[in-house]
């Protein structure tokens, strides 16, 4: 059985707004966005998102979440998505390598239907959708293999097809241009400017202890079962090597260095990589505020 | 002119106004949302109930029980239910999904309330698969507690016990975890869905927040829910003159401030305003004016600290020359206070101050106007 992490990566995108909303911040970049749905909170409320990540299928939900002011997924469009469609050749075979590891025959047969899919639909758009609610599904399918008794069989078309039909309701305009980014923190940081930059930098080698649920999805949108996060990574996740804790403690700082020009940092961590982070920020930045409402969720805000 | 008595250094007094201030508003933030009476009161009992099931740490079942209690005061002002223009269906839907936050902030303003309150409130209505709202977290980025408040909320808007048992089992992995599902499923087993009341952890509260601070910022935000900004404060400031020239005793006067504060709350769960329905001295809006007092009075009835300003509440619809409801009380009958509440509550919406004349004799009694008139004049 795989494992599921207990413990989650919590960003509160509504604590974050109210932070940005005390510095008067009205566009704010992410670099390590993961899943965006943070983003579009602080898009939803005016203010100007610039993500990155190097995961493609965060950006591509990115797409569909925050760049997308309009476009949604119509009934017989998710049903296009969801089911083998007649006349239509299909990679049937492409995850059998998770079959009777993670998943039944017939989920990963679904799955590599939704792989084709996907790609065949008419914006990018409506693809970032359909992978946010397919990913749903995953996850669901993921944990009933801990709670088999408590959760209930559900078709996986209709699972699929509730939770696409679900993300109409994210797609908002906010009359700003809202961005996303297939590169890492350097990249993403080089091609956009904001009031704010929020930086949540994954642990040294956090690669290792990814959740399943977030690597399995960028193999299944690779379309290689046997992809594994470090494929993505590399050392190239904070733009530079830092598997060593020297040398993760440069990178960190050459991205504050580079950051020179926004007027307010936010770097939200833990009370565990406080005493690893705070000094670097200190040393970027002269006036740290710490906001720390929770072991789990600290906030420190370095302006100018 | 202090708004309560000395507690004379007795914290368990002291204390237990807060507590009464906190339990006002957190009924009249349940009626701004649409929930039935003492939704609250269930809700943070089943929560703390299930809190139990779960082992889950005393000072956490202590928070839970405040964020059961203060669940939807984050509805006072949202947009989503105050009175205004009309939203789209889609920009109220977006209002609602802010409303955890704002009710966390106002905890968080509550500096006597337990610290993880504010966390409880703010991720109450998130769903366990990442679909819920504010924030869209998922999975154990949702507190356990926020997760059983989710759950006691549930059930306790369901008609019938049976089949919200079912639907949170159908639930199960997507709104709630499946290990927060069960334990919904034993306590729901061992206590046959009676949800047994749990008093107010009263000893949890800190005696940081005055109490009558508290209530102006709650009368200001039901002022601002209700679209007439700033109203108490006029009115209490013209009624306290009044008072003062008309001579009442310094019990009456506090029990009359107490209800320029609250008289507001009657017509929270209303779509229009009584400002906006009637004109203050038409005859026709007496049922409307009668039933919003009627609301307000209940609201307060309850709560030892502010029930002795409900009869002032209640009776501010009454008519000096008997012809008011609901009871059609004359002349003396009325009681001053509540005489000079009504005349201040006409008077600070009429646009020509001096049409208060006319109702002299009738709607209200002639000393009252002259008094009000006479302050406001000051006033300004």
């Amino acid at each position: 059985m795989i494992e599921l992490h207990e413990r989650t990566r919590r960003i509160s995108p509504s604590r974050l707004h109210e932070i940005l909303m005390e510095y008067e911040c009205t566009s704010v970049v992410d670099p390590f966005m993961g899943l965006p749905t943070h983003l579009n909170y602080l898009k939803r409320h005016g203010i100007a998102v610039h993500g990155g990540d190097l995961l493609e299928w965060f950006v591509r939900v990115g797409e569909g979440l925050v760049v997308n002011d309009m476009t949604y997924l119509r009934d017989n469009e998710v049903a296009e998505i969801v089911e083998m469609l007649p006349g239509r050749i299909y990679s049937l075979d492409m995850f059998k390598a998770w079959e009777g590891v993670f998943f039944s025959e017939e989920q990963c047969v679904y799955l590599g239907v939704w792989h084709d899919n996907v790609r065949n639909l008419r914006s990018d758009q409506q693809t970032g959708l359909a992978i946010l609610g397919l990913w749903r599904a995953f996850c669901y399918w993921l944990q009933k293999t801990q709670s088999p008794d408590e959760m209930q069989d559900i078709p996986p078309s209709e699972l699929a097809w509730t939770y696409i039909r679900q993300t109409e309701q994210w797609v908002t305009p906010n009359m700003r241009r809202n961005t996303v980014r297939h590169g890492d923190v350097l990249a993403t940081m080089g091609a956009q400017s904001g009031d704010a930059l929020f930086l949540a930098p994954p642990a040294r080698n956090s690669f290792r202890s990814a959740d399943a649920r977030i690597w399995m999805w960028e193999a299944w949108w690779q379309g290689n079962p046997y992809f594994t996060i470090e494929h993505a990574y590399r050392d190239s996740l904070l733009g530079a090597r830092a598997a060593d804790t020297p040398s993760y403690a440069r990178a960190i700082a050459s991205i504050l260095s580079t950051a020179e020009n926004y007027p307010v940092v936010v770097m939200q961590t833990t009370e565990q990589r406080m005493p690893e982070l705070e000094p670097i920020l200190r040393n970027a930045r002269p006036n740290v505020r710490i906001i720390a409402p929770h072991p789990y969720e600290i906030y420190l805000v370095a302006t100018k | 002119m202090t708004l309560f008595q000395d507690t004379g250094g007795d914290p368990r007094a002291a204390r237990a106004r807060l507590a009464d201030v906190l339990s006002w508003y957190g009924a009249v933030s349940d009626a701004a949302m649409g929930n039935q009476p003492g939704t609250a009161v269930r809700k943070a009992s089943l929560a703390v109930a299930l809190a139990e099931v779960a082992q889950v740490a005393q000072n956490e079942r202590t928070a839970l029980y405040f964020a059961g209690f203060l669940h939807a005061t984050g509805a006072i002002g949202s947009a989503a239910y105050r009175k205004g223009e009309p939203l789209t269906d889609r920009n109220a839907r977006m209002a609602v999904w802010d409303v955890p936050a704002r009710g966390a902030r106002f905890c968080a303003s509550v500096t006597s309330l337990p610290v993880e309150t504010i966390d409880f409130v703010r991720w109450q209505s998130e769903c366990w698969d990442g679909t819920g709202f504010p924030d869209q977290l998922r999975w154990y980025g949702i507190p356990q507690s926020a997760q059983l408040l989710a759950l006691a909320d549930f059930f306790v808007r369901a008609d019938d016990p049976e089949e919200a048992l079912n639907a949170i089992g159908l639930q199960s992995g997507r709104a709630f975890g499946p290990d927060h599902a069960r334990t919904f499923t034993i306590w729901f087993h061992h206590n046959a869905g009676e949800v047994t009341e749990v008093a107010m952890p009263l000893e949890a509260l800190a005696d940081t927040t005055p109490p009558h601070a508290l209530l102006d910022a709650m009368a200001d935000a039901i002022d601002h829910h209700n679209g007439v900004n700033g109203r108490w404060r006029r009115i209490a400031a013209i009624a306290d003159g009044a008072a003062r020239a008309l001579e009442l005793d310094d019990e009456s006067r506090a029990q009359l401030a107490l209800a320029c504060r609250l008289f507001g709350a009657g017509e929270i769960g209303k779509d229009i305003g009584e400002d906006e329905q009637f004109d203050p001295l038409a005859r026709l809006g007496i049922d409307v004016r009668a039933a919003n007092a009627a609301a307000a009075a209940e609201f307060a009835q309850p709560h030892a600290t502010l029930a002795s300003a409900a009869p002032i509440v209640a009776m501010r619809s009454e008519w000096f020359d008997g012809t008011g409801k609901p009871k059609g009380l004359r002349g003396k009958a009325i009681l001053p206070a509540a005489s000079i509440l009504a005349a201040t509550i006409a008077y600070a919406r009429l646009d020509r101050g001096e049409r208060l004349e006319d109702a002299a004799g009738t709607q209200f009694d002639p000393k009252v106007v002259r008094a009000v008139m006479e302050t406001a004049k000051a006033h300004a």
